[in-house]
C-alpha cells in the first residue's frame, strides 16, 4: 500500500472506532453534567463540568456494597472456575477419557444456550434449595458459568505443552500433582490469565441471573443500574451516568492491559501466538 | 549380570500390535543401541523400561528384580526423552538440578553434583541462562545433563540427536563416548540412524515389526546380519537386495539371480523356499578388479559417480537393475557410461527368506 492509502485506511479505522466509542463518551461526559445539560439538544460537548453527581452518588446508601459484591463475586467465582477448569483440562488433554471431544462439545453448548432459556429452571432450583440471595450460591453459579470457556482455553494451552515434560517429571520422581502445578501450570500461565480476564468480564457484565436469583445482599452493579434507573421523578439520568461510568472503568482498564489475552479467549485458545 | 531384562513383552495400541513377544537382555555396563526404523516400536520399548507404559503381557526386570508394576519414579533410571523437554521457567542450573531437587537432596549437595555434570558436558558457562537462550545443541546437552545427574547406573536415551545438524551430532557423539567412559553405566540408546548406531554401540538390538530380529555385538550384527532389513539399513550406502531363485544342483543348491549365479551354503536344514532375497554390501563389490580366481563377475554400466574424496560411490546398472558399489579412491578414471565388470566374493552374498526376512544361508566358493 502506498503511504497515502495507508493513511486513509488508518483514518477510516479511527472514524469507525470513534463511532463505536461515542455512546461511552456520551455517558462519561454525562456524569459530569447536570440533568438539564444531559437532556439538551444538540448534545453539549463544551460545558462547565460538575462533580455534584459523584458526591451525590457516594452519599447514597449501598452503592459501595454493589461494587464490593461485583468485585468479590466475580473474582472468587472465576478463581474457582479456573482451578476446576485447569484440573479438568489437564485430564481431558492427558488422559483423554472416552468421549472427550463430545464432552468438550457439550460444555461449549451449555455456555451457548441463551441465558433466558435457563433462567427459569435455575430460579426454580435456587428457590427450592432456598439459595436465593445467597453469596456462596451465586458464586457457585458464576463459577459454573465460567467453566466452559476456561476449559476450552486451557485445554488448548495444555495440549500445547509436550507430554515429555510430564514424563520427565514422573521419571524423576514427581507426583501427578507436582506435574500439574509445578511443571504444566507455569507453562500455561498466559492461558490462565486469558481465561481469568475473559470470564471476569463476562461475570462482571452479567445481569439476568443476578437479577433473578440475587437479592438485597448480593446485588451487583448491573442490577443496581436497572433498579436505580427509575426514581419517582422519572429516569434518574445523573445516577445512571455516574454509575455506568464507574462500572465500565474496571473492564476498560483490564482490556487495555490484557488485550492480547482477550484474543485468546475469543478464539477458544486456538490463537496463542501473541501471548 | 543383566541390568535390564524383558521377558515376552507385548504391547498394542488400538488393536495395533506395536511389540510382539519381545525378549531382550541387556548386560550391565554395555552401550546398547536399539536400532529400528520409524514406527518400529523403539520408543515404546524404552517407555516400557522407564515405566511410562505398562506391557499388555510380559515382565520387565531391572537389576534382576521384577519391576513390571513399579512406578517410573521408583525405577531409578536416567531418562533423556526425544524432545528436550527443558522447563522454560527454570534456569539451566535448576533444570539440571531438577531430579535431585525432586529427590529431596540437600542444596549443598546439589550444587557440586550439577557443576560436575555441567563440566562433563562443557556447559558450565550456561548454568545461569534460561532454556530459550540456548541453541539446539546446548539444549540437548542440558537435557542430557539432567538425565545423567541422577545417582543411577541405567541411562536411557530416546533418539536424542534427531533434528540436530551434522556437526552438532558429531560433537555429541564425543560426549556420549566420554560419558560412557566416565560413568561406566548401562546405556540404552534408540535411533533409526545407522551411523549413530555403528559409532556408538557395543551391542546392537535390531527392532523390526515389533520384534527383536537380532541382538549381538556391533561387529557381529554388521558382519553377519540375520535379517534382510538389518543388512539393508545398517550401512552406507544401504545394501542392495535383489531376488533370486534356488535350484538344486547335485547335493546342494544353486542360486540364480539377475547379477550372479552361485552355489549356496544353507544354514538351516529342511526345504528352502524356491524364491529368495539376496543381499550384498556395496563395499563388497569391486569394479574391474578380481582379488581371487573364484570370485564371481558380471558386466554393468556406470550411470553416475559420487566422489567422496576418500572413496568413490558408483551407481551401476545391469539390464535396468540399478545397484551401488563403493570403491577406495583410484587412479584410473572411470567415466559415466563406461562398461565395467563387477566382481564379488561369493561368500559375501547373503541369502534371506523372502517371507520372514531371516537369513537362510550365503554364497559358497
Amino acid at each position: 500500500m502506498t503511504q497515502g492509502r495507508t493513511r486513509l485506511y488508518h483514518l477510516l479505522l479511527w472514524v469507525i472506532a470513534l463511532i463505536f466509542f461515542s455512546p461511552i463518551l456520551w455517558i462519561a461526559l454525562a456524569s459530569f453534567k447536570t440533568k438539564d445539560q444531559i437532556l439538551a439538544t444538540p448534545p453539549l460537548f463544551v460545558f462547565p463540568p460538575t462533580l455534584a453527581n459523584y458526591t451525590d452518588f457516594f452519599s447514597r446508601q449501598n452503592v459501595g456494597e454493589y461494587f464490593v459484591n461485583s468485585f468479590l463475586i466475580s473474582i472468587v467465582a472465576v478463581l474457582i472456575a479456573i482451578l476446576v477448569s485447569f484440573l479438568a483440562s489437564y485430564c481431558f488433554s492427558r488422559f483423554q477419557p472416552r468421549g472427550t471431544s463430545f464432552m468438550m462439545f457439550i460444555l461449549l453448548s451449555i455456555r451457548m444456550v441463551p441465558a433466558a432459556a435457563t433462567v427459569v429452571p435455575i430460579f426454580l432450583m435456587y428457590s427450592a434449595f432456598s439459595w436465593k440471595d445467597s453469596w456462596p450460591a451465586l458464586v457457585l453459579f458464576y463459577a459454573m458459568f465460567s467453566i466452559p470457556f476456561s476449559v476450552w482455553i486451557l485445554k488448548g494451552f495444555i495440549d500445547g505443552v509436550s507430554r515429555r515434560y510430564d514424563e520427565t517429571a514422573l521419571v524423576n520422581g514427581g507426583s501427578r500433582l507436582h506435574v500439574m502445578f509445578k511443571v504444566v501450570l507455569p507453562q500455561v500461565r498466559p492461558g490462565l490469565i486469558a481465561a481469568f480476564i475473559f470470564n471476569l468480564i463476562f461475570v462482571w457484565n452479567e445481569f439476568l441471573v443476578n437479577f433473578i436469583i440475587g437479592g438485597k445482599t448480593t446485588t451487583m452493579i448491573p442490577t443496581a443500574l436497572m433498579i436505580g434507573v427509575a426514581n419517582n421523578l422519572g429516569t434518574d439520568w445523573t445516577f445512571v451516568a455516574t454509575l455506568t461510568t464507574l462500572y465500565i472503568l474496571p473492564p476498560i482498564i483490564a482490556i487495555f492491559f490484557f488485550q492480547k489475552y482477550l484474543l485468546v479467549g475469543m478464539t477458544f485458545g486456538t490463537v496463542r501466538g501473541e501471548v | 549380570m543383566n541390568a535390564i531384562e524383558l521377558q515376552g513383552i507385548s504391547k498394542s495400541y488400538r488393536r495395533k500390535h506395536i511389540l510382539q513377544n519381545v525378549d531382550l537382555q541387556i548386560q550391565a555396563g554395555t552401550f546398547t543401541v536399539i536400532f529400528g526404523g520409524p514406527g518400529s516400536g523403539k520408543s515404546v520399548l524404552q517407555r516400557l523400561i522407564v515405566g511410562l507404559e505398562k506391557p499388555d503381557s510380559g515382565r520387565v526386570l531391572l537389576r534382576g528384580e521384577d519391576a513390571t508394576r513399579v512406578i517410573p519414579s521408583e525405577r531409578n533410571i536416567g531418562y533423556i526423552p526425544q524432545s528436550f523437554a527443558l522447563y522454560p521457567h527454570y534456569s539451566v542450573f535448576d533444570n539440571i538440578a531438577y531430579p535431585l531437587t525432586l529427590a529431596g537432596s540437600q542444596r549443598d549437595k546439589i550444587r557440586p553434583a550439577v557443576e560436575r555434570t555441567a563440566e562433563l558436558l562443557k556447559i558450565t558457562h550456561l548454568l545461569e541462562k534460561k532454556p530459550d537462550q540456548l541453541s539446539g545443541g546446548e539444549k540437548q546437552r542440558v537435557a542430557i545433563a539432567r538425565g545423567i545427574v541422577k545417582n543411577t547406573e541405567i541411562f536411557i536415551f530416546d533418539d536424542p540427536l534427531t533434528g540436530l545438524d551434522f556437526k552438532l551430532r558429531e560433537q555429541l557423539f564425543d560426549d556420549f563416548r566420554r560419558l560412557r567412559e566416565t560413568l561406566g553405566a548401562t546405556f540404552i540408546y534408540t535411533t533409526s540412524d545407522a551411523l549413530e548406531t555403528l559409532i556408538m554401540a557395543d551391542e546392537i538390538a535390531v527392532l523390526a515389526e515389533g520384534r527383536i530380529t537380532e541382538h549381538g555385538s556391533t561387529r557381529d550384527v554388521f558382519d553377519h546380519p540375520q535379517h534382510a532389513w538389518t543388512m539393508r539399513s545398517l550401512g552406507f550406502p544401504e545394501s542392495t537386495l535383489f531376488e533370486g531363485s534356488l535350484h538344486s544342483a547335485g547335493s546342494g543348491y544353486e542360486c540364480h539371480t539377475r547379477l550372479f549365479d552361485f552355489a549356496v551354503d544353507l544354514t538351516s536344514a529342511g526345504q528352502p523356499p524356491a524364491e529368495v532375497v539376496v543381499g550384498i554390501r556395496p563395499q563388497d563389490l569391486s569394479v574391474n578388479e578380481s582379488l581371487a580366481p573364484n570370485w564371481l563377475s558380471t558386466p554393468a554400466t556406470i550411470i553416475l559417480q559420487e566422489d567422496l574424496g576418500g572413496e568413490l560411490v558408483l551407481y551401476l546398472e545391469k539390464d535396468s537393475f540399478s545397484f551401488e558399489s563403493v570403491l577406495p579412491h583410484r587412479k584410473d578414471h572411470l567415466l559415466n557410461g563406461d562398461d565395467v565388470v563387477v566382481h564379488v566374493d561369493p561368500q559375501k552374498l547373503v541369502i534371506f527368506d523372502p517371507e520372514s526376512g531371516f537369513r537362510i544361508g550365503q554364497g559358497r566358493v
